[in-house]
């Protein structure tokens, strides 16, 4: 017998994902801390052994609360300071 | 804006057994048997009392995330049949879905988080009546089909359509009861204050609010002939460390009075909004405990110049706690902290849905 799939269907997405630069030597990485002490530490830690092995250059950016999305002004630094983005959530 | 009229897909039959396994194999469903949602089923459901012949089945009423699903009357039919509402609940269900997309509901994060937070839908009004909503004895449940069924739908939308399936979209850490379903209705009839939704803004026959919470927290008072003293302890359950209203001072409250605590306070000459501001004033923490049991701490700015031995409530505006009537004889309330980064919202159900 014939039912409908509950999931319908599904909207454009808000945005995409840029592609990967092959090589980070050279790049500014930005790290996008959603400010939970454990996401910090390890975002952090993280940050710092990608510019001893690659040579990039770490900027650390805070958004100030984790439960909600960056605002634009957090954005608009990424864009302007960074080429890469690290991000995390939860805990 | 529409959407297409969804996708069909093939079953064995229509035992309650076989429709569980097929569903279960495609990771749909909360667990629990549900009705198969027929061509049949689903137009039944879309003409129901209250949904209007003319309207466009597949005009979207909201895009839901995580997964950007579009949330169509037709496809909030589709939950709703597979949940076990009857087609008079679907009007409901579709104000509570505008209400779930508003953006200080902030369903992104509540979907996302860890915390086992879930919507509590309150159905006001007209509606409740018509529908067969339980708002007296055991009005947060068992027993009663429009509570349980429309609770569960929602929930189903959100597994369904906004993606909030335990791990890839539901982070949260112990899941909870309330996530299977949390629907009461306002009890009208014994509110000495008149609607809820009324006193929110909404002047319409029927309405709904969603709030994001906890499940409730029971508050019990048999002997108090005084308000104070009932509402002494309401303000104890609103004070735990553990609820993220501790560290989230926009959280709001949802103060959900048995019709017995709502008369005592009224028979004393206490408005709602006299109890929330009582409420303000007692659920109170010392400052400086506060800043030692958080690193984080989202506070408004007046509450950042507070010394360690002030007091200070655990939210930051009485207009945060919300009073409303339900359930029958008997001394119990509850309190349904909040999630935190999130706003209730109250919204007429409209003709038509």
């Amino acid at each position: 017998m014939q039912v409908y799939d509950p999931t319908g269907a599904v909207g454009p997405p808000a945005s995409e994902r840029a592609g990967s630069p092959a090589v980070l030597a050279g790049k500014r990485i930005g790290i996008l801390d959603n400010t939970k002490p454990n996401a910090g530490l390890l975002l952090d830690r993280i940050a710092h052994r990608l510019a001893e092995r690659t040579g990039a250059e770490v900027t650390v950016v805070e958004k100030k609360n984790a439960a909600l999305a960056a605002p634009d002004q957090v954005l608009g630094r990424l864009i302007d300071e960074v080429d890469l983005v690290l991000t995390g959530s939860a805990d | 804006m529409t959407a297409n009229a969804g996708a069909m897909i093939e079953i064995e039959n229509d035992e309650p057994g076989a429709v569980l396994d097929a569903f279960a194999a495609r990771g749909w469903g909360d667990g629990l048997p549900m009705v198969a949602p027929t061509e049949e089923r689903v137009v039944a459901m879309l003409a129901g009392p209250g949904s209007p012949a003319d309207a466009d089945p597949d005009e979207v009423i909201a895009v839901l995330p995580p997964r950007s699903g579009q949330a169509t009357r037709r496809m909030i039919a589709v939950n709703a049949v597979m949940a076990g509402c009857a087609p008079d609940h679907l009007p409901v269900l579709i104000a509570a879905v505008r209400a779930l997309a508003a953006p200080e509901m902030n369903l992104r994060g509540v979907n996302a988080t860890t915390h086992p937070v879930a919507p509590l839908l309150i159905v006001h009004g007209q509606a409740a009546v018509d529908g067969g909503y339980n708002a007296g004895l055991g009005a947060f449940g068992p027993g009663n089909r429009a509570n349980a069924t429309t609770g569960r739908a929602l929930r189903l939308i959100l597994l369904h359509l906004a993606g909030a399936t335990p791990g890839p979209g539901d982070a949260s850490t112990q899941g909870g009861p309330a996530k299977y379903s949390f629907c009461v209705a306002e009890n009208l009839a014994e509110s000495p204050w008149g609607s809820y939704a009324r006193d929110a803004g909404v002047d319409a026959a029927s309405a709904v609010t969603v709030h994001c919470g906890e499940a409730p927290h029971n508050v019990h008072d048999m002997e108090s002939d005084d308000p104070a003293a009932v509402l002494d302890k309401v303000a104890s359950a609103m004070t735990s460390w553990g609820q993220n209203n501790a560290p989230i001072s926009q959280g709001e409250y949802f103060v959900a009075l048995c019709p017995e605590h709502a008369a005592l306070c009224a028979d004393a000459g206490w408005s709602r909004d006299h109890v929330a501001s009582y409420l303000f004033n007692k659920a109170t923490v010392r400052v400086g405990d506060a800043r030692t049991a958080f690193d984080l701490l989202a506070w408004s700015p007046w509450q950042q110049r507070l010394g360690d031995d002030d007091r200070m409530s655990m939210t930051e505006h009485p207009r945060n706690i919300k009073v409303f009537v339900t359930g029958g004889a008997g001394k119990h309330s509850s309190v349904i902290p909040s999630w935190g980064m999130t706003k209730s919202v109250t919204i007429p159900i409209e003709a038509g849905g």
